[in-house]
């Protein structure tokens, strides 16, 4: 197992590479330029020239991707154009709350969903199952912001239970730390859920239609032991899966909803990084993106074989 | 490896990134009523306010640099760091004086030195820095506390170049600092102002975070925009960055905010319902709307093509495009300068006055030569203001006949295309859509985009001598009936010319908490004099 992961872990550098190659090229033949809006409306072109080679942007397209590669294998991801901070200080500023973000969500689509699923499969072809899955088509074709602003105007404007934008850091508080994510968790985590839910009914039907589950129940076997012990375990594989293909759903829902909500996570560094042309940051991030897209499949891979032992690598 | 140690791994990486250090500090609870939470226009993405023009950076920077003189509510220059000033009678040696114990936030003083460095970083930078560069013969400490800038020939709008609030402000640093090349960002945030730059606390795009200097000594005089005696009574301003402006109403209406700088016009009928809020105009200089077009290439080579837009274009449907019905917030601008400040004219302005005549635009259009060739329309969609805008271009464009290639794009491409002089089909363009700060249109000195000298020119590049006399006029004029009468002339040779198509002068909202006292109105907020109940 250990050297599965390795190979794995090894296997990912190429990816980063083309990562690296195509994320450089698309940002280098991209309209814009970020000394234009550094310099702002009043500058002269010479200005913007002084802006664009102090940048080092002047340079042919093969030194500047040379010189970034080369700094990125010293463990250095540059300077951001704008801010002057470094990219890694940037990106560290904006780990936590995306991450918090990312980690409540994930917590609520598996307590929320998987459950609904195993209960929409169990009662197959009744209301209950209906509801669970109307619930699940509705989830998944509302946009993250009208969930968001809806849950903000209803939860924080009218019942002031919860706040309305912001975080506040595990450092502070539980609480204060959760209250912050729970409106941004479930506006995210409406798609999430909705797709587990619906992968978890699917896997649970076609699990409870074997041989065993009946023998189960010939056995006498409660009806939660048969479905949370023995069908769902047999079911997890897929619904793993999703959700692990969900984590791509949650980066990209996390853009928005870190705008809906005003947390200062990496989707919103992100699209200022975008508007602004900083370069270096979308480099980064793009990258960090792509790693923990990486990272999560092979825990995904990993965790097949803690719930099923016939997958062995 | 086994399910346990999976989940324990998680859980201790996922703590760590969650504890460390990933935000700011809370405040005490008794401190609240200190701290003012504060929603700028946009976010503070740099703090050089020298090598960064954007008006976010200009305003964070007041707070922390202070600068020579300031511009008041009457628009005047007065003094601010400076004590007193001397200038020869053939007006070409300037001679100031520095107050006394003016220090820096490092606890250093301020001195002629730091001076010098800062003025000569800011004038590489600035419109009218450049011109008095252009005619210095030295600027020199004379010791700690006097220096002198020595010309070789007047310059009548010295204090006028060193109070004006126009990005970029000649904001006075450190010298270890100002001596930074003036086209490289600055590490260091150490002013003389009010306020101390909290950088540990600096998160760009989130929060930025301002600590009361508690050794700024103010000026006697009452605070009046960026003059006066600038009191802090509040210890602490936190500038919280909100993209989304739904979000920002209801953070100001749940409390969690104190005062939002701009509120979008769309959400302030639902900020005035609510009883703990005051909603007042922010900035009574307001905005000036503008879309330019490209004076290189054909159609709008020709001055009568320009003519014909100008003659059909209404001011009130580009205005109610911006702001909405709210008629308060906006009024026809047959000019380029703001209305209400001692230089306004309408010289020249029927051709904006006058009923809207599309028969006559097309006939003139046709007589320009103009025969159906696709005009390039740049039409940043990220902008409201510009969004607006365009859109109402392309359908004023369509009605005039023409062929219009409406680029929707963002502003970020907007502003790297613009600079391009290639032909339209070429990655060029013939038109785009922008506004200027009221502030900024004041006089010609800071208005960079009434100046119609070509390829010096903003961008369009128009060329108009008639104008350019006039701005020369106007930095030559001895009194102010000199000025006014200079700018009047330059209103109708732009005008005549079509330097710009101005679409018309609009206002914005500012939107605060009723515990909040102080906020007055102007081009930038000032927190000086703003206080904060429980």
């Amino acid at each position: 197992m250990l050297s599965y992961i390795l190979r794995r872990i090894v296997a990912t550098l190429p990816v980063m590479a083309i990562v690296a190659l195509f994320v450089f090229s698309l940002l280098y033949i991209a309209p814009g330029d970020p000394a234009v809006v550094i310099a702002g409306d009043q500058a002269s072109p010479e200005d913007v020239e002084r802006i664009r080679q102090s940048l080092g942007l002047d340079r042919p397209f093969l030194i500047q991707f040379g010189s970034w590669v080369w700094r990125i294998l010293h463990g250095d991801l540059g300077t951001s154009i704008f801010t002057n901070l470094p990219v890694s200080t940037m990106i560290g500023q904006r780990l936590g709350p995306t991450l918090s973000l990312m980690i409540v969500t994930l917590l609520l689509t598996i307590v929320v969903a998987v459950p609904l699923g195993v209960v929409a499969a169990w009662k197959a072809g009744s209301l209950i199952d209906r509801v669970i899955m109307g619930f699940a088509v509705f989830g998944f074709s509302l946009p993250v912001f009208v969930v968001g602003y809806m849950l903000a105007y209803i939860f924080a404007l009218e019942l002031e239970w919860l706040p309305v934008q912001g975080y506040t850091s595990l450092n502070e508080g539980f609480w204060p730390w959760l209250e912050n994510l729970i409106l941004p968790a479930i506006a995210l985590g409406c798609v999430y859920i909705a797709l587990v839910a619906r992968i978890t009914r699917a896997a649970m039907l076609e699990v409870l239609q074997q041989d065993y589950i009946r023998t189960a129940r010939a056995k006498g076997l409660g009806q939660g032991g048969i479905l949370f012990i023995h069908a769902l375990k047999n079911a997890a594989v897929p619904i793993v899966t999703v959700i692990g293909i969900g984590i791509a759903l949650l980066i990209g829902g996390a853009v928005v909803t870190e705008s809906v909500f005003a947390i200062p996570g990496l989707g919103r560094l992100t699209i200022d990084a975008i508007l602004r042309r900083d370069y270096p940051v979308i480099q980064g991030i793009v990258l960090l993106f792509s790693f923990v897209y990486v990272l999560v499949n092979l825990m995904i891979d990993v965790i097949y074989t803690l719930v099923d032992p016939r997958i062995r690598y | 490896m086994d399910r346990r140690t999976v989940l324990k791994g998680l859980a201790g990486a996922g703590g760590l990134a969650l504890t460390g250090g990933l935000s700011a500090p809370a405040i005490a609870q008794g401190a609240a009523a200190r701290t003012l939470r504060f929603v700028p226009q946009a976010n503070l993405a740099n703090f050089d306010p020298i090598w960064g023009t954007q008006y976010v950076v200009r305003n964070a920077a007041a707070l922390v640099w202070d600068t020579l003189y300031g511009i008041d509510a009457q628009l005047q220059p007065q003094r601010q760091m400076v004590e007193s000033e001397e200038t020869t009678d053939d007006g070409k040696t300037w001679t100031f004086k520095l107050r006394p114990g003016l220090k820096f936030h490092d606890g250093e003083p301020v001195l002629s030195k730091d001076v010098v460095a800062s003025l000569s970083r800011w004038a590489a930078r600035d419109p009218m820095g450049l011109m008095i560069i252009a005619i210095q013969q030295e600027l020199t400490a004379v010791d700690d506390r006097i220096f002198k800038w020595v010309l070789k020939q007047p310059f009548p709008k010295m204090l006028y170049a060193l109070a004006k609030n126009n990005a970029p402000c000649s904001f006075i640093m450190p010298e270890r600092i100002a001596k930074t090349d003036p086209f490289k960002q600055i590490t260091e945030y150490v002013g003389s102002g009010p306020m101390k730059f909290a950088k540990s606390e600096w998160v760009p795009g989130a929060k930025s975070v301002f600590e009361k200097f508690a050794d700024y000594v103010p000026r006697q005089e009452k605070a009046s925009w960026l003059a006066g005696g600038k009191r802090m009574l509040i210890d602490r301003v936190e500038w919280i960055v909100m993209p989304d402006p739904a979000t920002a109403a209801a953070a100001l209406q749940n409390g969690e905010v104190d005062w939002w700088e701009n509120p979008i016009a769309d959400l302030v009928p639902v900020l005035k319902k609510n009883k703990n809020i005051n909603v007042d105009i922010g900035d009574p200089l307001g905005n000036i709307g503008s879309f330019r077009m490209n004076h290189l290439f054909a159609p709008f080579n020709d001055v009568r093509a320009r003519r014909a837009v100008l003659m059909a274009l209404s001011q009130e449907d580009y205005m109610r495009a911006i702001v909405g019905d709210d008629t308060a917030l906006w009024k026809p601008l047959p000019g380029f300068f703001t209305p209400d400040t001692p230089l306004y004219s309408e010289m020249g302005g029927e051709i904006l006055k006058s009923k809207r005549d599309f028969d006559a635009a097309k006939k003139l259009l046709a007589e320009s030569g103009y025969s159906g060739q696709p005009v390039t329309c740049l039409v940043a969609q990220d902008q409201p203001i510009t969004k607006a805008q365009g859109d109402v271009t392309a359908d004023l464009l369509k009605k005039l006949g023409m062929n219009v290639d409406f680029v929707a794009t963002d502003w970020g491409t907007v502003g790297s295309r613009r600079a391009a002089k290639t032909p339209p089909g070429q990655g060029g363009w013939n038109m785009f859509h922008s506004w200027h700060a009221g502030a900024d249109c004041i006089t010609p000195a800071s208005y960079t985009a009434i100046r119609a000298n070509g390829d010096k020119a903003w961008f369009g590049w128009p060329t108009s001598p008639g104008t350019e006399k006039e701005v020369t006029a106007w930095f030559d004029a001895k009194n102010l009936d000199e000025e006014k009468a200079a700018v009047g002339r330059l209103n109708k040779a732009a005008l005549d010319d079509v330097v710009y198509a101005p679409t018309g002068f609009f206002l914005g909202y500012t939107a605060w908490r009723k515990n909040v006292s102080g906020i007055t109105k102007g081009p930038l907020p000032f927190f000086w004099g703003v206080a904060k109940s429980a």
